[in-house]
């Protein structure tokens, strides 16, 4: 049972960061590889703040900066590194995200050190066995999960965000602002970023260079799960992803070969059901 | 036909430049030692996510150096290069320091890197006392391969003995890095004593990457009196925290790893123990000049990894002294058999600041009484 | 008669054998002052790694730069062949000849990492792009967790190398191991460029530029595929097993993810599908970080990640960007070189007015349109056009 529990506060981290994934992917059509390593820099951003002083004052102040510092990277990685490239191949695009994710890694480790610090931003405390902080987070998590939704199916900008998704020319055709919903929906996918780094920080108090890399390629295993571009697909490919990670370290014969049990199950689903649990399926064209 | 001889005579030539240049690049290393001293090497990580042991060695090491060589004595000169704790790096690092003239060495810092870099030197006979390198294969069947620290086998077994030995720890746990050869390596001695001892307990592991959310590990051994916790502070630290946000009021019982720990834990008021050889906060003389030294000069105190490096630079150095070599220009093998001879003898000891009345024998290990360090 | 002799002198074109004089003649250079004595210990293992790193530069820029597919498992292909060809050697070692150990083990440690470049590349058949690129990744950590983890590789200790022991004990009695490293080189060099230069080169190619028209030409997309990550595989395994003639005890660790990049970079610096762009930046990275190594020291080596990443960011976006297309033309590496040429040797470009060499590309042909980047409903039965009907008037 607390197992499960375990399972779910790690599952709403995933989901979280899955959310973001799939929001870029859905809409900019790029697996933007940076996005773990954007939270990372969410991360660094609230522990600089906290350096001020570890008040709940500084602590609001370093989840503003932390989504402020974030949305602008994401804009400006977008701006530079992605945007360039808008209609060469995806190929290329992907080895430029790659090569953002280095750099951001390079330069915090520049800046910060490559050994850990310590961060304090903790709930203490629980309800009926579960954490305030995993409370707290599949409640945000649903949140911004249902709130999205609306965003992108009741509002104009949603609904340009889909266009852009189905057909990109036409969608210019019909006067969308292409560069400008992409750049949106990197505004959004890093906003959900630094989120995801505040609630990462929530149940693991440290903070490190390379601490994105790996939540960010397990997130994605969880968006590839739910099925890429779906948003409630997202959500539940996170949970269950955390749950099963948690549901394999607590066997200690299999709890070394986690790792390979979370990859191959990526690698049986892209080859059994690409589209995921609630993905659409895609016709291939010439 | 002209033009194809013209181009492979271009080829020719920028293949010539380059192999010039590779020459000139992998001999330029000669500036790495001061040219009348004895010249000791070493490999570690000075990158990467091990770098804060060798950064440690290394500083430890140039202290123990300036240190000596002001007495007006003999001379020496150390030289460290970076392998990124990968054997392959330690090996090559290796030739490179052989052929700047190194005499003798302090191996590698982390285990893999010692043991592919001892494997070379025994072959030339060239003089190894590792600080930090402490798998057993690191000096196994190798005539010129010393260490200084403990093994790994003989830090599990001795927690085995001392957890076993208080009767206020009904139920153990114990929880190890399945990826980390230093943690395996105590663990396995701590499984097999545990079972010569026959003693139960529950076991928990984790790997390289999973090694921030330990709630699934804390939730197993939450019910524990002491946790054995052999790996490095980093990771102890999350544990403990997790631990102790699960309800855990249990002992934690470490081993030479946790060095460094204390600045992590402000907030955890549960007994906590390690096993090392090394006390920063001790009031033994020498270990306090050292530590005042240390802070002198790097602006930060000294972890076990530099008291090591330190002792290790100051046995050569004694060892040196004791053999009476003193011509700078003697070959490698000449000066490692004569330091190798002088440290297995019987009556040498050395008194440093990581033990007293170190001896050592010819498998190369090092005899000196550990210390268990307490706090809370 | 002498017309086919003239054919023949016509088809010897020189740049078809660049690569092998550039490589044979390092190899000639250093194992003459090697036997002379001239030699420092440093520059053969300099030499071996730089061996190494071009066969994996050159083997993966096969998978990148010739099939267009991304592989970010190289590192891992080259575990499977390090651990394998490692136990064979440590089988045989002392029982026979070291060199002939060298030859099984290579052997073995290729074909095992082969055996994994089939495994991996069926996914290749169903997925592309990015979603390929995820499973070659998955791929990597999953050989690596797997490697690390069973009691028969030495579990965390890492697994001994016989080779590596009893070839320092050899000592100077041995063939010294950058001779072996090289002639893999030259036999990996022959394979892929005849490869690409041969009618299967081209239709692996076609595959990459449109892979829905190569196969309604009749190409076997499935065959070609699977080929061409067996060959890839099979070279980073010897790459694996040459390096742990060079250490002991073998690293789970060193076969990470990030070396995978490194070797990407390699191939993205080099030009992808330019075997001998590959060669030189393999050289080139090989070195940096060997000339590196003693300046950067703790934290300072971020600065090594950051000018990977900005090679990866910079080249990346200089050669594909779309706006960028008339700075590219004006500054084409190829009109330089004849303009060089011209002036300093009075070469005629001639011959480079046909570029025959299908394999190098510069840009990244859009061979995916970009909202496609899943092909659920993939047949993998080559494509066989309907028989006219013969009724039919």
């Amino acid at each position: 049972m607390s197992t499960l529990i375990d399972g779910l506060s790690l599952g709403a981290i995933y989901a979280l960061i899955a959310l973001g994934y799939t929001m870029v992917y859905g809409i900019a059509k790029m697996l933007n590889f940076a996005h773990g390593d954007i939270i990372m820099v969410g991360a660094y951003a609230v522990f600089t703040t906290l350096m001020m002083g570890e008040t709940v004052g500084a602590k609001i102040l370093a989840i503003v900066v932390s989504v402020v510092v974030c949305t602008a990277l994401g804009v400006l990685v977008e701006k530079c590194a992605y945007r360039p490239l808008r209609g060469a191949s995806p190929l290329a695009v992907l080895i430029t995200a790659i090569g953002v994710s280095y750099l951001l890694q390079g330069m915090s480790q520049l800046i910060f050190g490559a050994k850990s610090h310590p961060v304090d931003f903790t709930i203490h405390g629980s309800f009926m066995g579960i954490n305030y902080s995993t409370i707290v987070t599949l409640v945000v998590a649903t949140i911004i999960m249902i709130g999205l939704t609306l965003f992108v199916n009741l509002t104009k900008t949603g609904r340009a965000m889909v266009a852009v998704s189905e057909d990109r020319a036409a969608a210019q055709l019909m006067g969308v602002n292409v560069n400008f919903i992409i750049m949106l929906t990197f505004a959004i996918g890093s906003a959900l970023a630094a989120c995801a780094s505040i609630f990462y920080l929530m149940q693991i108090p440290t903070v490190s260079p390379t601490l994105g890399s790996m939540p960010g390629i397990k997130a994605f295993t969880a968006a590839v799960i739910g099925g890429i571009g779906s948003i409630p697909g997202a959500m539940i490919g996170g949970v269950l992803l955390g749950v099963i990670e948690k549901l394999a370290l607590s066997v200690p014969a299999i709890a070394p070969y986690t790792t390979a049990i979370e990859f191959s199950l990526l690698i049986i689903i892209l080859l059994v059901k690409p589209t995921g649990l609630l993905g659409k399926k895609r016709r291939e064209k010439v | 036909m002209k033009n194809v001889f013209k181009k492979v005579a271009a080829a020719v030539l920028a293949v010539t430049t380059m192999a010039t240049a590779a020459f000139a690049l992998t001999s330029c290393a000669d500036k790495t030692f001061e040219k009348n001293s004895f010249k000791i090497g070493a490999t570690g990580p000075l990158t990467g996510d091990a770098a804060s042991y060798g950064n440690s060695v290394k500083n430890g090491a140039q202290l123990a150096v300036e240190e000596y060589n002001k007495k007006g004595g003999l001379q020496l000169s150390f030289a460290i290069l970076d392998d990124q704790a990968g054997a392959d790096e330690a090996a090559a690092n290796y030739d490179v320091l052989y052929d700047a003239g190194m005499q003798i060495s302090l191996g590698g810092v982390t285990s893999g890197s010692a043991e592919a870099f001892a494997k070379k030197a025994n072959v030339d006979k060239v003089f190894c006392m590792t600080p930090s390198g402490s798998a057993d294969k690191v000096i196994d069947n190798m005539d010129y391969s010393f260490r200084l620290c403990f093994g790994d086998p003989d830090q599990g077994t001795l927690a085995a003995e001392n957890i076993v030995a208080n009767s206020a720890y009904v139920k153990i746990g114990a929880l190890y890095d399945t990826s980390d050869p230093y943690s395996d390596g105590i663990y396995q001695a701590f499984k097999a004593k545990m079972a010569e001892l026959n003693v139960t307990y529950v076991e928990q592991k984790f790997d390289a990457e999973n090694k921030v959310d330990f709630s699934t590990q804390a939730e197993a051994l939450k019910d524990c009196d002491v946790v054995f916790m052999p790996f490095y502070y980093n990771e102890a630290q999350l544990f403990m925290k997790a631990a102790v946000a699960k309800g855990y009021d249990g002992a934690f019982f470490g081993c030479d790893g946790f060095d460094g720990i204390a600045d992590y834990i402000s907030d955890i008021t549960n007994k906590i123990m390690y096993i090392t050889p090394f006390d920063v906060n001790s009031e033994e003389e020498n270990v306090k000049a050292f530590v005042a030294a240390y802070e002198a000069k790097y602006g930060e105190k000294p972890d076990q990894f530099a008291a090591d490096a330190y002792d290790v630079v100051m046995v050569i150095a004694a060892a040196l002294e004791k053999a009476g070599v003193k011509d700078y220009k003697l070959s490698a093998e000449e000066v490692s058999t004569a330091v190798k001879n002088a440290v297995i003898s019987s009556d040498f000891s050395y008194n440093g600041i990581t033990g007293n009345g170190m001896t050592w024998t010819a498998d190369g290990k090092c005899s000196k009484a550990p210390k268990i360090v307490e706090f809370n | 008669m002498s017309n086919y002799f003239k054919n023949i002198k016509n088809a010897f074109k020189l740049k078809h054998y660049v690569n092998y004089i550039g490589v044979g003649a390092v190899l000639l250079l250093f194992t003459v002052l090697y036997y002379v004595g001239a030699l420092n210990r440093a520059t053969p293992n300099l030499l071996i790694q730089i061996g190494y790193s071009i066969i994996l530069a050159v083997s993966l820029n096969l998978v990148v730069g010739l099939l267009g597919e991304l592989s970010l498992g190289h590192a891992g292909f080259m575990c499977v062949g390090a651990y394998l060809g490692a136990t064979v050697a440590n089988a045989l070692a002392g029982t026979l000849p070291l060199t002939l150990v060298l030859i099984i083990s290579i052997l073995a440690g290729g074909v095992s990492a082969a055996v994994f470049g089939f495994i991996v590349g069926l996914p290749a058949l169903r997925l592309r792009g990015d979603y390929l690129a995820i499973v070659t990744l998955a791929f990597g950590e999953i050989v690596r967790n797997i490697c690390k983890n069973l009691p028969f590789f030495g579990g965390a200790q890492g697994l001994q190398s016989e080779f590596y022991t009893e070839y320092l004990k050899a000592g100077k009695r041995a063939l010294p191991l950058f001779i072996p490293t090289f002639i893999a080189v030259l036999f990996m060099l022959f394979v892929v460029q005849n490869l690409i230069r041969s009618k299967h080169g081209r239709a692996i190619t076609a595959i990459r530029d449109n892979e829905i028209a190569a196969k309604a030409m009749g190409v076997n997309v499935t065959y070609y595929k699977l080929f061409v990550f067996v060959v890839s595989a099979f070279f980073a395994g010897v790459a694996g097993v040459i390096y742990t003639g060079t250490t002991s005890p073998i690293q789970y660790s060193f076969f990470s993810y990030n070396y995978s990049i490194e070797i990407l970079v390699m191939v993205v610096l080099g030009g992808m599908g330019s075997i001998g762009g590959s060669i030189i930046s393999a050289i080139l990275i090989t070195y940096i970080n060997f000339a590196l190594k003693s300046m950067l020291s703790g934290d300072m080596a971020a600065v090594k990640t950051l000018v990977y990443a900005l090679i990866l960011i910079v080249m990346v976006i200089y050669k594909n960007a779309p706006a960028l297309k008339n700075v590219r033309e004006k500054f084409n590496l190829q009109n330089l070189k004849e303009k060089i040429m011209s002036k300093v040797f009075k070469v005629k470009s001639s011959e480079s007015d046909i570029r025959d060499d299908a394999g190098e590309w510069d840009e990244i042909p859009t061979k995916i349109i970009t909202d496609e980047v899943l092909s659920t409903d993939f047949n993998l039965t080559t494509y066989t056009p309907d028989k006219p009907d013969k009724n039919q008037k």
